[in-house]
């Protein structure tokens, strides 16, 4: 019989299990873990159909399944550092699906990732990779320094809105000019997290933040820059797509994606930026899985998810 | 032994490769040397200027604003360098480009009609090969074989470049030849 | 290998790759453009790397990736960029990353000119960017020694795991003179980084980084800089011209100005006054204690640049007011002659100490 199975002390209680589950199998519990938050309780296994979507939503590996004997495992692309991600925020989601990703494809050894300057500062006590750290916006050009050192490297970097689509633009663009062999994760919640819920070039028309208190007003702040379309724009060959974490499909589509993304950069085919849609809980005043919801609703209307913009060699 | 020279004409005319030429001879002779080029707002318009010091002894300044000797081949560098060139100094005037005598009387003018010269013996491009042969013929600063020897190894393998600048060197080195006795004693 | 006639740019630059460094990342800026053309024509040659930045600041940061991986690697600015550059200087510093940065300086502030200057001494010396560190940095004089300090550079990078700068000028970038290439490393006889991103094969993750989110860690890091820093005063570096007999006045400069003052001071000793020459060869670390004893002779310091008055801060700081200490500078772009500075000396001279 399926059974999750939930790691207590890794969970932050944003109870997004709980609303993912389709059986409705999870239940918060009435207790607190060692870190004081409220955790699911596994309150009717014999619903579970081993669906997994509990594992692919929950953003702190703090969810595995058993199924006929089998019981899923971390993934040893991630360290066992619990993330410093808010509650119910899908960096961890996003990180997970890299973490896996290289592991999986047995590159784990040979990939140096870099840490951008923004809430995954610290991505590099996450992945299990050796990593470098860089200043803002930078994250391409060192990962460029990196590539062409050492080409047999693989390198991606993981960056949010603020870090890539503004103070990094230009090093954005230019890293997928050149054609740079890397691959690029790029994190949009459409604020900035870590300072406390600023406006981000990505931030939707109308949406609130603390420096547009009224709502971005597109006649002073301009609209918001659909980063994979703008460098689809570019003549040199990349593979550019969208995808989303907001439910557990999309999840899956997305590790697809970003497994096409480095599969491109070892096959030195050519540059590869993911963008992933994602959520900002705390930035935007919501409840992990109405953040979700806001996201779908909002968020993916302006940003189409789908492959944008794939090598000619590919088809 | 200490020379500082300036060595000046339009974009083109090949100053900085005459100067390079000449430094690079003046190291093959164990002498002390730098090259240095004008870079700055001095060279807008297309006006060009290089200096070289030939020294026994290791190089102070790399540029220099009284030299010893100056090769001119425009106006507009006869007009600027003439004035600043030592008492005694050599001036290498190119007459084909520069349509007044110098003014100055206290300097060893060497008048050379570089670009006909260079025209006759098969394209006025080389001018400033005979202007630097002028220069090395009244002053002596290096042997012209030294510079000969430096255009083979610089145009290796581009025998006509070669032997069409050898040609102008040793023409321009004749005229200057001329004027070399004033200079005894220098 | 035979004497060659080249620019102090290309001679930095072929020095770079004599000492194994196959990684050059750079934006054109005068009067530098020598080194990056220089390395774009090399590298292909012997299987390194050009690449044209899209700014200096995502050049260092590119040396930050090639570093961080354990490879000798360079850029090259003038004044404008290198401000630019200060960003990656201080994360390269923060992260202790070998890298050597050249600096052939134009006069400022501002977009200034493009003529020869040392107007970034205090910026090069005092750390340049925020945050409490410093970069070794190396002056040069002639061509020769543009080529050897750059040789000399990547080791002393290596060894401290700290950027080096060579701070040169137009002058220095632009002029030729003979040069030798002296030795020369081959990439793979380069010693291994352990501490480098190469990939985590038989060994937890290398992480190169400069966050340290608890003061208590990041005061540790500071001590342990500041640490290094001092022992790097091993490594300080002077010249003296015509000292011997302890002159009157001691010139002090460094750079293209110290080749000036050679001149001044051969023609002041041929008019039988007491001039001679210290030159820094190192700025940071400053030879100090050479510095104070050599003054401690004189009757007067006479510090020339070309900047309305840099490293005679530290001049002063040394001398500690015991031997007066006067100041002469050209700026702008405006080089001294041998004869402005001889006159300087002899100034001094006619007035009783």
């Amino acid at each position: 019989m399926p059974t999750p199975l939930i790691d207590v002390d890794r969970c932050k209680g944003c109870e997004l299990c709980v609303f993912a589950c389709p059986e409705r199998v999870l239940e918060m519990s009435p207790n607190i873990n060692a870190k004081g938050y409220f955790f699911p309780d596994v309150a009717r296994v014999e619903d579970c159909t081993g669906c997994r979507y509990c594992l692919l939503v929950c953003p702190d590996t703090a969810v595995q399944v058993e199924n006929k004997g089998k019981t899923t495992v971390r993934t040893d692309g991630l360290t066992e550092t619990p993330t410093t991600y808010c509650p119910g925020c899908t960096h961890g989601v996003i990180h997970r699906l890299v973490g896996e990703v290289i592991a999986e494809m047995g590159v784990r050894q040979q990939t140096v990732g870099v840490a951008p300057v923004g809430c995954s500062v610290l991505a590099y006590d996450f992945f299990n990779c050796d990593m470098q750290q860089a200043s803002h916006g930078r994250a391409m050009a060192v990962a460029t320094g990196i590539k062409r050192g050492r080409p047999d490297l693989v390198v991606f970097t993981y960056q949010g809105d603020g870090d890539l689509a503004s103070i990094g633009m230009a090093e954005t663009v230019h890293a997928a000019n050149r054609g740079e062999k890397i691959t690029v994760i790029f994190v949009n919640n459409a604020i900035y997290g870590m300072t406390g819920g600023q406006m981000a070039p990505t931030t939707l028309p109308g949406q609130i933040a603390t420096t547009c208190p009224t709502g971005r007003d597109v006649a002073l702040a301009g609209y918001p820059i659909r980063v994979v379309e703008m460098l689809a724009t570019l003549r040199t060959p990349a593979y550019l797509a969208r995808v989303s974490v907001h439910e557990p499909k999309a999840i899956m589509n997305a590790k697809k994606a970003i497994r096409k993304a480095f599969k491109f950069q070892i096959d030195k085919t050519c540059f590869s930026l993911i963008e992933v849609v994602s959520t900002c809980p705390t930035g935007w005043g919501q409840q992990p899985h109405e953040a979700c919801e806001w996201l779908e609703e909002h968020m993916l209307p302006y940003f189409p998810l789908g492959d944008v913009k794939a090598p000619e060699a590919a088809h | 032994m200490h020379n500082e020279l300036i060595l000046a004409g339009f974009g083109g005319q090949g100053v900085l490769l005459i100067g390079k030429l000449l430094a690079y001879a003046g190291m093959k002779a164990g002498l002390e040397v730098t090259w240095m080029p004008a870079y700055g707002p001095e060279m807008r318009g297309g006006t060009c200027n290089c200096t070289v010091v030939l020294s026994d002894r290791q190089v102070g300044s790399p540029v220099t604003n009284r030299p010893h000797g100056a090769i001119v081949l425009n106006l507009q560098s006869i007009d600027k360098f003439e004035p600043l060139v030592r008492p005694g100094g050599i001036l290498v005037v190119n007459t084909s480009l520069i349509n007044r005598p110098a003014v100055r009387t206290d300097l060893i003018v060497v008048p050379v009609a570089a670009n006909q010269i260079a025209l006759e013996a098969g394209s006025a491009k080389a001018a400033n090969m005979v202007a630097l042969g002028a220069f090395l013929g009244a002053s002596g600063v290096v042997s012209p074989d030294l510079v000969r020897d430096v255009l083979a190894e610089t145009f290796a393998g581009r025998q006509k470049i070669v032997q069409l600048n050898q040609v102008c060197l040793s023409k321009g080195f004749e005229i200057g030849q001329a004027y070399a006795p004033a200079m005894a004693g220098r | 290998m035979a004497k060659k006639l080249m620019k102090g740019c290309e001679a930095i630059g072929e020095a770079a790759i004599q000492c194994g460094c196959r990684l050059f990342f750079g934006y054109p800026i005068t009067p530098q453009n020598e080194i990056p053309e220089y390395m774009s024509a090399r590298m292909p040659q012997v299987g390194g790397v050009f690449v044209q930045a899209e700014s200096e600041v995502a050049a260092s940061n590119m040396l930050y990736g090639a570093a961080g991986a354990g490879r000798r690697c360079f850029t090259s600015s003038s004044s404008p960029g290198i401000s630019l550059m200060q960003e990656g200087i201080s994360y390269l510093a923060g992260a202790e990353l070998p890298v050597v940065i050249v600096n052939i300086m134009r006069a400022g502030p501002g977009l200034g000119g493009i003529l020869p200057s040392q107007s970034d001494y205090l910026q090069a010396t005092k750390g340049g960017g925020h945050g409490d560190y410093r970069v070794l940095v190396l002056a040069p004089s002639t061509v020769q020694e543009a080529a050897d300090l750059t040789m000399e550079a990547f080791d002393l990078a290596d060894k401290y795991r700290n950027p080096v700068m060579i701070l040169g000028d137009g002058l220095i970038g632009q002029m030729m003179e003979p040069v030798e290439f002296k030795r020369r490393i081959e990439p793979e006889d380069l010693p291994e980084k352990p501490w480098a991103t190469t990939g985590a094969v038989g060994r937890g993750p290398n992480i190169v980084n400069s966050l340290y989110l608890r003061a208590e860690d990041l005061e540790q890091h500071n001590l342990a800089l500041g640490a290094k820093y001092r022992a790097m005063e091993a490594e300080v570096r002077h010249e003296t011209y015509r000292t011997d007999d302890d002159p009157d006045v001691l010139i002090v400069a460094y750079g293209t100005v110290a080749r000036i003052a050679r001149t001044s001071i051969d023609n002041l000793r041929e008019k039988g006054l007491k001039v001679g020459l210290f030159r820094p060869v190192t700025l940071f670390p400053y030879p100090a204690a050479a510095l104070a004893a050599a003054a401690a002779r004189a009757k007067h310091v006479l510090v020339a640049e070309l900047s309305m008055g840099q490293m005679v801060e530290d001049v002063r700081a040394v001398v500690a007011g015991r031997v007066p200490v006067d100041f002469f500078g050209r700026c702008g772009g405006m080089v001294m002659t041998a004869e402005e500075l001889a006159e300087q000396a002899e100034k001094l001279l006619a007035v009783p100490a």
